[in-house]
């Protein structure tokens, strides 16, 4: 079966983030996104222990090369600096392309 | 009671010694923790007994009693918010925005510290006026939309002034779109601060505990009203671990800080407590309306600050609210303003009473 190839953005971040970077997706109008919460340790110590708003989530996005580095970029701009937050790109391969537009 | 009996009842108290307990079990690095669903569903349960008290107490004195204390209630809470930050800026040497951000932590109602300021009147046999619950629900969106605002405020002052800097010729319509955008954000958390989980259950407990009266309550009595305190009790295990769990930061915060998170509610619970004789309310409700002030929230703030200044560090003002003042409340303070109240009420009982026998001369 064929594959075509696609991008998939997966962004890992406390939960009060998760807000902000589904509005960014949204902004690009991007609709398709899969998120559980996650536990670790990381440059702010370890995540994802006491309450509840300090639970930690990852975020995972297929889509086309061409949108990826607006949303890359403005995830960056507005999310970096003040909240725990990685992010990281990888190549997979998708069955039905127009499903990740 | 001498203050220091009162003090050392209270913390024999199984309440504060679960919360003790708890952060013992944190500091040895014990397994034990509450399950997720049942701490997560807790809050929720102590925000509808307190609501349905609440409501309860209000259908026997009214709505007309509580104006005067909730308006004032909403002065205060402004003015504090308002020094509180003065301190920090300039005493503390904070930035701006972890200034504000402490600035409303403190400003804001501690809705679990008021329940455990009801199970230890409810311990004393002392009983509080019933509107305080509905002027926590007021205030707790007040100091974070005053916070908010005036970073906003600050915010937009500096960029106007990068952009004089750098773009002579000034163009306004960008400032605009900041403008624009400044609003809609402070909307948004205010919507967002009005609809919470927190508000949305107080608010509705307390209506139906209005509608419902004593008949109404009296098959639910067993769980909102006597299982009240044991749960305050599990919860606080939790509280106890996550406080214990967050020693080491307490360190991190310097002396500054913990000099703040213990004498600024001090002095507004005291303040509290002072204008609530003033207004009349009963020796438990001085209590409790100092507590409104002396309590610093450590569950509603973080989500709504994280949100509305992202650039406030979380662990400083989660950190001073739940393992400095927290504790210092529910084990010194508390018994404290107590005393104060019942001091403050006799003293202006005698003093009317003076001013009678001389009224009859």
């Amino acid at each position: 079966m064929k594959l075509y190839n696609a991008k998939l953005l997966t962004i890992t971040c406390e939960i009060l983030a998760q807000k902000n970077v589904i509005d960014i997706l949204h902004k690009h109008h991007i609709s398709g996104y899969t998120f559980y919460e996650v536990g670790g340790s990381g440059a702010k110590g370890i995540r994802g222990q006491g309450f509840q708003n300090e639970k930690n989530i990852k975020i995972e996005v297929i889509l086309q090369e061409e949108k990826l580095s607006d949303v890359l970029e403005e995830i960056a701009r507005t999310l970096f600096s003040d909240y725990a937050i990685i992010t990281y790109v990888s190549d997979v391969g998708v069955i039905r392309t127009e499903k990740f537009v | 009671m001498d203050i220091l009996e009162l003090v050392q009842a209270n913390i024999l108290t199984p309440v504060v010694l679960f919360f003790i307990f708890g952060i013992i079990t944190a500091r040895i690095k014990s397994d034990l923790k509450i399950p997720e669903a049942i701490s997560e569903f807790l809050p929720i349960y102590l925000l509808a007994a307190i609501g349905l008290h609440g409501g309860l107490e209000m259908r026997k004195t009214g709505f007309e009693s509580m104006l005067v204390p909730l308006l004032v209630a909403i002065g205060l809470s402004i003015l504090m918010t308002l020094y509180h930050y003065q301190i920090l800026k300039r005493l503390g040497k904070f930035n701006i925005f972890d200034s504000y951000a402490l600035a409303s932590t403190y400003g804001a109602v501690g809705a679990v510290t008021f329940s455990v300021g009801l199970s230890f009147l409810k311990n004393q046999g002392i009983t509080s006026e019933g509107y305080i619950t509905a002027i926590l629900a007021t205030l707790e969106p007040i100091a974070f939309i005053i916070a908010i605002f005036l970073t906003n405020m600050a915010v937009s002052k500096q960029t106007q002034i990068k952009k004089q800097t750098f773009v002579k010729n000034k163009d306004n319509t960008d400032l605009d779109t900041i403008n624009v955008e400044q609003k809609k954000k402070l909307f948004q958390v205010l919507r967002e601060s009005i609809t919470g989980k927190a508000i949305v259950i107080l608010l509705g407990s307390i209506i139906i505990g209005y509608a419902i009266d004593i008949d109404g309550f009296a098959p639910i009595k067993i769980v909102f009203d006597d299982l009240f305190v044991g749960a305050i009790v599990i919860f606080l295990i939790e509280m106890g671990i996550i406080a214990g769990h967050r020693l080491d930061d307490i360190k991190k915060g310097g002396v500054f800080l913990i000099g703040f998170a213990l004498a600024i509610p001090t002095i507004n619970g005291i303040i509290g407590v002072l204008i609530a004789t003033y207004l009349g309310l009963s020796i438990g409700g001085a209590v409790m309306y100092g507590l409104l002030f002396a309590s610093a929230s450590f569950i509603a703030a973080p989500a709504v600050l994280r949100h509305a200044i992202p650039q406030a560090k979380p662990s400083l003002y989660i950190t001073s609210a739940l393992g400095i003042t927290f504790p210092y409340i529910i084990m010194i303070l508390l018994p404290i303003m107590l005393i104060l109240s019942t001091t403050f009420h006799n003293m202006e009982s005698i003093n009317l009473g003076s001013y009678f026998v001389e009224a009859w001369k």
